[in-house]
Parts: structure tokens; sequence; C-alpha cells
């Protein structure tokens, strides 16, 4: 509990919060572009459009998101050489375990603030009822760790290489993988098609009538199989990063 | 039961692929010393504090710490008592110095109270306030020093702790370094390239050349090998080796030059006269001394690094 305290401590003036909100406001700047003006059908079905589309939105943004978390919580480490005092002081499993906690809070309120948003402009819109809690509930979990598992394999590059160009790239390669996938499929084994794999609406563009129908998904065995992978490359990526961590010496 | 030696490493030994970086060491710390760590650049005295520390995994041997032999599971407690200041200072450089000192304050869960006396000792009160970022090299390598004398340890290792600190700095920690023991009842190892170095701080040496401890013992020790000696030049080396030795002296023969132990003055005169009276042409009568230097560099084969 000392050491995840002191995580926040760290990043005291690192502004990490703003960068997550300047990431977060650009969604909500399209928000307020992309679904002013809505129609008799969007104010329907507007619920379902929304958790439609913050997965696409999440999909291309957040693995840079992710990278860019990662990055700012290990990079302190790097610069001021301070593994090697840390490591005397503490296990290296605990001071990874503290930095992973860390950002999964930061994503969780991250997350939040952006449910909390959407939901309140879908109100102030005038979307039709409230929204399905369950399915919110459901898809803010499932979102969480869909982002979570990318932050664990972004933190694991972060902290072993001191080049930070390193997991940015990859951070970077997952957004344009993530951006390709959405275009292809509904859901993949890939971490970085996570936040496809957890959307639970779907939606059907109907080339003659030239209009979308959205519908809460029913998973298929492959794609259930898919929302599971999410759950497995988490575990994977925190497993490994951990021990490379651990192992790793100065 | 006593500790005898606060540091005690057994055969220890790193390999790198095909590079033994440090080789079969026993390096034994007694408590209350200032233990001079000594060596070129590149022997494997960083590498062997590392160890010391768990930052890096020996290929072979083992560590005991305060009588206690370290391994993964008690490596942690081990250390609780330890400060250390490897390469080159530890540090957030968007945090103050006195924030930086909070986090290993809680971390090793000493009183607060003790940020402000090591702040002290290293004279960064004034500077407590700004930002690591904004210190000077010399600066940070005092706020390193504090970071490590922040728990008040019984053990302190410190490697190359003047790097960068100007001439009154280097002077300064090197006073501070030699008044730990007394003061705080601290041990020290402190390693450094620099024999002069050492020779200010340590009271007990060790010497590491390319990975293997050459010498270990105490500095007077080390001092008394540096011993002034008599050098002879004359036409017939062998001859003159045989009379000293009929004599009883110790000789040695260095190149066209005979040595032996410096003797005074009215015993030169007696020997020289013994010599031209048995024939022998003196050429040179002159006196040697070997220094430190002159030890350091026959222990460790380098003619660098001083």
């Amino acid at each position: 509990m000392k050491t995840l305290q002191l995580e926040f401590y760290k990043i005291k003036r690192r502004k990490v919060w703003l960068t997550m909100l300047a990431m977060l406001s650009a969604q909500m700047l399209w928000g307020l572009w992309a679904l002013r003006n809505p129609g008799d059908r969007e104010l329907q079905s507007g619920w379902l459009v929304l958790l439609y589309d913050l997965s696409m939105l999440d999909s291309i943004m957040l693995p840079t998101m992710m990278s860019i978390l990662a990055s700012r919580l290990a990079d302190i480490e790097h610069k001021g050489c301070t593994y090697k005092q840390l490591k005397t002081l503490r296990s290296a499993g605990s001071l990874y375990h503290a930095k992973a906690v860390c950002g999964f809070l930061i994503i969780a309120v991250m997350l939040i603030i952006q449910f909390a948003f959407f939901i309140s402009l879908g109100y102030y819109l005038g979307y039709e009822g409230n929204p399905d809690l369950k399915y919110y509930l459901l898809s803010y979990l499932l979102k969480l760790t869909a982002n979570l598992s990318l932050f664990l394999l972004q933190l694991a590059l972060s902290m072993l290489f001191a080049n930070q160009m390193i997991p940015m790239a990859a951070g970077l390669g997952g957004s344009m993988t993530a951006l390709l996938l959405s275009f292809v499929k509904t859901s993949s084994f890939l971490p970085w098609g996570g936040n496809l794999s957890a959307s639970l609406v779907h939606a059907d563009w109907n080339p003659d009538a030239r209009i979308i129908t959205y519908f809460y998904r029913t998973f298929s065995t492959r794609e259930q199989a898919a929302v599971v992978c999410i759950f497995v490359w988490a575990a994977i990526f925190y497993v490994s990063g951990r021990i490379m961590f651990t192992r790793r010496e100065l | 039961m006593a500790v005898q030696n606060l540091i005690e490493t057994t055969n220890l030994t790193k390999q790198y692929g095909k590079i033994r970086c440090v080789n079969s060491l026993h390096m034994q710390v007694p408590p209350g010393a200032v233990y001079g760590f000594l060596g070129p650049n590149g022997a494997g005295k960083s590498t062997t504090l590392k160890m010391i520390l768990g930052l890096a995994k020996p290929t072979d041997g083992s560590i005991t710490l305060f009588g206690t032999k370290m391994n993964a599971r008690n490596r942690i407690s081990l250390l609780s008592d330890t400060g250390s200041l490897i390469e080159s200072p530890s540090y957030y450089g968007h945090l103050t110095g006195e924030e930086n000192l909070h986090i290993l304050q809680t971390l090793k869960g000493c009183p607060k109270k003790n940020i402000d006396e090591v702040l002290r000792i290293v004279r960064l009160t004034e500077a407590r306030k700004k930002k690591v970022s904004h210190y000077s090299l010399g600066m940070k390598q005092r706020l390193g020093l504090a970071a490590a004398l922040l728990g008040f340890p019984k053990l302190l290792i410190l490697d190359e702790p003047t790097n960068g600190l100007d001439p009154a700095g280097i002077q300064e920690m090197r006073e501070l370094i030699r008044t730990l023991p007394l003061e705080y009842g601290m041990t020290v190892v402190v390693s450094s390239h620099l024999l002069s170095e050492i020779d200010q701080m340590a009271d007990h040496v060790g010497i590491i050349s390319k990975g293997r401890l050459v010498y270990q013992d105490t500095l007077d020790s080390l001092h008394s090998h540096a011993r002034q000696q008599l050098a002879l030049r004359t036409d017939q080396t062998a001859t003159v080796l045989s009379l000293l030795k009929q004599d009883g002296i110790e000789v040695e023969k260095e190149e066209d030059y005979l040595l032996f132990p410096m003797v005074n003055d009215s015993c030169t005169a007696h020997l020289c006269r013994r010599l031209i009276q048995q024939g022998v042409s003196l050429y040179r009568v002159e006196k040697r001394e070997k220094s430190l230097e002159d030890i350091f560099l026959k222990l460790t084969g380098k003619e660098e690094s001083l």
C-alpha cells in the first residue's frame, strides 16, 4: 500500500492526468461534433450508438493512450536511475505491482470520466429512455480489462527499455493494427483488438435503405473466446512483465 | 556471537558471456572500517558492489552480510540496514530534494526528522525546496549521499562518491566519509580508481584487478610495503650479489641494479669502501623510493587510471 501511495506521489507535477484528460477531451470534442443534431432514429437507438461509437474510438485511440500512460509512469525511474536504489528497499516484484495497480486505477478513473461524459451527452441530446445499466456496466468492465491488458503490455516494454521510443512505437503500431482490424473484423484475438471484441453493440449497414441498425450482439463461440482472450492477455502481460523486470540485472 | 566481518564474500564470481568480470572474490569488511575498494576502471568494482546489494546475481559464490548469508528471500531485510550510492545518484528530477528524500524515508520507514538531519550533513538545507532537475551535478551527488545516509544505516556502500564534485566538494566528501564510523558508528565501503583518494579516507583497503582481489589488508600494512631502498650499479653484479648475500643482506636484482633495504649513511660508506677494496667499480649508488602508486601498479599491472 505504501509503495502504491508513493507511485502517485512520484507522478506529482508529471501532468499524467492532464495527458490522459487531453486524450479524453479529443474524444469528447468528437462526441460533441459527431453526435450533434440527432435525427429520430438516432434518438431512438442513441444509447446503443454511444456504446458502439465508443468502442470504435477506443480501439483506435486507447493503444496510444496506454503507451503514453505506461511510458509516463516508467520514464521517471529511467531518467533518474532510481531502480538501483528502489531495488535495495523493495522487491522488484512489489515495485512492478505498484506501477501496474497505479496505472489500473488511472485507467479506471479515466473510463469513468469517459462514460459519465457520454451518458450526460446522451441525456443532453435527448436520447429516448435510459442507458441499459447492465450493458453499460458490462461494457465498462470489459473495456477496463481490454485497456488494462494493453497497458500491461506497454508497461512491460516501458519498464524494460530505457529508450521510450520503443514502447511508444509499439503503442502507435497497436493503434494502427486496431484501426485495420476495425475495418475487417468485429472481434480479434490480438491484444489490440480487445476494445472491438469487448463491444456489446453491433451495427448492421443496409446499403439499399442506406440506414444503420444497431443492436446488442449475440456472441458466437469464437467471439466469446476472443472476449476470454482479453483476460488471458492481461494475465500473460502482467506475469511475463513482472518476471522479466524481476530478473533484469542493473 | 559478535559479527566478525560486516561483509564477507566467498568465491564471488560474475560472468557475462565468456568474460569473468569478478573472479573468485574473497572480500572481508570488518565492522567500523572505512574499506577502500580500489581498482582501475573496468576492474569489477561496481559489479562487486552491485552483487552485494543484490542488483546483479552472482554466477558463483556467496555473500554474507551482517553474519547472515544473503539469498533472494532475506535480501531486502538484510539490506534494510544499508545505504548505497552506486555509480550515479538516483533521483526524480521533477521533485524537490526534500520530496525525493520523503519517498526514501517512507520506504525505509525511518523518522521524518532524518530528512532535516541528512540535508544538514550534506549542506543542502537551503536547496531542499528546489527541483532536483535544477541542481548542479555536485548537488545531485550530495543528494545521493543524503539518500544513502537517510536511515543512518550500519553499512554504507559508496561507488565513486566524489564523481562530479569540485575540488572543495571532493575534500568535503572525503572528510565526511572519514568521520562516519566515529560519529554514527557506520561501516563504509567506498570504491575509487584513485589511490590518493583511498589513501586519504580508508583504513582498510582491497585492491581489485581484472576481477581478482590482488590485495586486502589494512592501509597501514600497504604503507609498510612502500619502503626506501638503495640501488647499486657496478661492473660485477654477480660478484657483488654473492658478497652481499654472504653478509646476510637481502638483495634483489632489477635489470642492471641490485636493490637492498635502505641503510644509514655510515653503513652505505662502509659498503662502498668494501666493494672498491674488492676491485669492484661503482657506477651508481642511488636512493629508490617505492611509493603506494608503484605498489598499486605492480599489483594491478596497469599504468593508468591513477
